[in-house]
C-alpha cells in the first residue's frame, strides 16, 4: 500500500564527488575554490534551514503549552472560533508588516541623514531632487486646497437649491390647504341648518305677504271703487301679476 | 502509528518529504516523477499511498506535506460494492447503499483524513482535484471538493494531471509548497503560507 521513490541528489554533493582529484594545475585550483564556495553556500543554506526549522519547533512547543479547552463546542461555534483565530493571524501579520515598513522608513531616513552629513551640503543631485520634491508637494497642496474650496462652493449652492425647493414645496402646500379650507367652508355654509331655517322663514313671509296682497286687492275690487283712476290703487291691484318671489 | 503527526521526528538534513495520497496509482506516479524532475537545491523524497493509515513497521522520515489527490472523474464501482455485500450479509442493505453514495476517490480521502492529526492542517495539508477540465466526465461536483477543503481550512488546487504542461506547473507549485513546509525557506512558515493562500470567504456563485 505504500511505496517510496528515491530522491534527486543535490548538485553540490555531485560536484564534490566529481572533483576529488588533487593536482597543481590552475584549473583544478580554480575548481577547488569553486568547490569551497559551493561548500560555503551549502553551509549557509543549511544554517538558514536549521534556523527556520528550529523556529518552527519552538513555536509548536509554545502552542502546545497553551491549554486547549476540552469541552465539546457546538458546530457553529467552532466555525466562529476558527474564523476569529484566522482573523487574529491576519491582524498579527498586518501589524508585523506595518512595523517592518516603519523600521525600513527609519533606516532609510538615518541613512539619508548620514549621507547628507558625509557629503557636501551643496551636493547637487540630492538637493535638486529634494527641492523638486518640495516644489511638487507645494503645488499638490495648493491644487488640493483649491479643489476643496470649489467643492465647498458647489456644496453651498446645492444646499441653497435644496432649501429653495423645500420652501416652494411648503408654499404650495399652504396654498393647497387654503383652497381646501375655502371649499369646505363654502360647503358648510350651504349645508348649514341656520340657512335652511332662514330659507323656510323667508318662504313663510313671502306666502303671508302674498295672502295680504290678495286680501287688499279683493278689498279694493269688492269696494266697487274706480281703481283705474287712482295710481296707488292701480298699482296695488296690478301687483297680482308680479311674482313675489322675484322681488 | 495510526495517526500522522507533523514535526514528530527530527528533520533530515536538507531533505523534504511529501506524501501523496490518492486512489489512482498512475496519476500519483506521474505527479511524483514530475516533482522529482524539478530543479531544486534540497533533496526531495516522495511517498505514495492509496489510503492512510500507513503501516507502522517502515522507518520513514518525517512527513512535511500531505497532498490528497481527488479524481473528479472517478466512477462508482458497483461490482466491488457487490463483493462487499456478499462478504457481510449480516449488514443491512442501507450500509451498502451509503457506501455507494460517494465515488471511491473521495471516500478514500475522507477515510484517510481521520488518520491525520489536527495540527497537520495548519498549512501542511493540501487538496488537489484533478480532471475538472472535462465537465461531462465529472461524477463529482466541484462544490463538494470545495466544501471539503473549506471544512479543513486547507488550500485546494484544481489541475488536469493528464495534461503534461499542467502537470509540470502543478509539480512546480507543490515543490515550492513542500520547501516552505519543510522549513527550507527563510522567513516563510507553513502557517504563513496558509494564510496567504486563503481565498475569500464568500461562497462560489451557483452555476446556472
Amino acid at each position: 500500500m505504500e511505496r517510496h521513490l528515491q530522491e534527486q541528489t543535490a548538485a553540490e554533493s555531485a560536484d564534490s564527488g566529481g572533483t576529488g582529484r588533487a593536482g597543481g594545475l590552475p584549473h583544478v585550483a580554480g575548481a577547488q575554490e569553486a568547490r569551497s564556495d559551493d561548500r560555503m553556500t551549502l553551509l549557509l543554506r543549511l544554517r538558514a534551514q536549521t534556523k527556520q526549522q528550529l523556529l518552527e519547533y519552538k513555536s509548536m512547543v509554545d502552542a502546545y503549552e497553551e491549554k486547549t479547552p476540552e469541552q465539546i463546542i457546538q458546530e457553529n461555534q467552532i466555525e466562529a472560533k476558527v474564523e476569529d483565530l484566522e482573523n487574529e493571524i491576519e491582524e498579527v501579520k498586518i501589524a508585523l508588516e506595518m512595523k517592518n515598513l516603519a523600521l525600513a522608513r527609519m533606516q532609510l531616513s538615518t541613512a539619508l541623514k548620514k549621507n547628507l552629513e558625509k557629503n557636501d551640503t551643496m551636493n547637487s543631485v540630492l538637493m535638486d531632487n529634494m527641492k523638486h520634491i518640495l516644489k511638487l508637494n507645494k503645488l499638490v497642496m495648493k491644487s488640493q486646497q483649491e479643489s476643496w474650496e470649489l467643492e465647498e462652493k458647489l456644496l453651498d449652492v446645492r444646499k441653497k437649491r435644496l432649501q429653495l425647493k423645500q420652501a416652494s414645496e411648503r408654499k404650495l402646500l399652504e396654498i393647497q390647504t387654503e383652497k381646501n379650507k375655502q371649499k369646505e367652508d363654502l360647503d358648510n355654509v350651504e349645508n348649514s341648518d341656520k340657512i335652511k331655517a332662514m330659507q323656510k322663514n323667508l318662504q313663510k313671509e313671502i306666502q303671508i305677504t302674498t295672502v295680504i296682497q290678495h286680501v287688499f286687492q279683493n278689498l279694493i275690487l269688492g269696494s266697487k271703487a274706480n281703481w283705474a283712476e287712482d295710481s296707488a290703487l292701480k298699482e296695488t291691484v296690478l301687483q297680482l301679476e308680479k311674482n313675489l318671489t322675484m322681488i | 502509528m495510526s495517526v500522522l503527526r507533523p514535526l514528530d521526528k527530527l528533520p533530515g538534513l536538507n531533505t523534504a518529504t511529501v506524501l501523496l495520497v490518492g486512489s489512482e496509482d498512475a496519476l500519483l506516479q506521474q505527479l511524483a516523477d514530475s516533482m522529482l524532475k524539478e530543479d531544486c537545491a534540497s533533496e526531495l523524497r516522495v511517498h505514495l499511498a492509496k489510503a492512510l493509515p500507513l503501516p507502522s513497521n517502515v522507518n520513514r522520515p518525517r512527513i512535511d506535506l500531505i497532498v490528497f489527490v481527488i479524481n473528479l472523474h472517478s466512477k462508482y464501482r458497483p461490482e466491488k460494492q457487490g463483493l462487499c455485500c456478499l462478504h457481510c450479509e449480516v449488514c443491512p442493505p442501507l450500509v451498502c447503499f451509503l457506501a455507494l453514495a460517494w465515488p471511491p476517490s473521495l471516500q478514500h480521502v475522507e477515510e484517510s483524513l481521520h488518520h491525520v492529526d489536527a495540527s497537520f492542517f495548519l498549512g501542511r495539508v493540501c487538496f488537489l482535484g484533478t480532471g475538472a477540465g472535462q465537465e461531462h466526465h465529472c461524477s463529482l461536483h466541484r462544490n463538494t471538493v470545495l466544501k471539503l477543503a473549506h471544512t479543513y481550512r486547507s488550500p485546494l488546487f484544481f489541475c488536469d494531471l493528464e495534461v503534461e504542461d499542467f502537470q509540470a506547473t502543478m509539480a512546480q507549485r507543490l515543490v515550492r509548497m513542500l520547501l516552505i513546509c519543510a522549513g527550507h525557506v527563510r522567513g516563510v512558515s507553513a502557517l504563513n503560507l496558509l494564510s496567504l493562500l486563503r481565498t475569500s470567504e464568500t461562497p462560489p456563485p451557483e452555476e446556472l
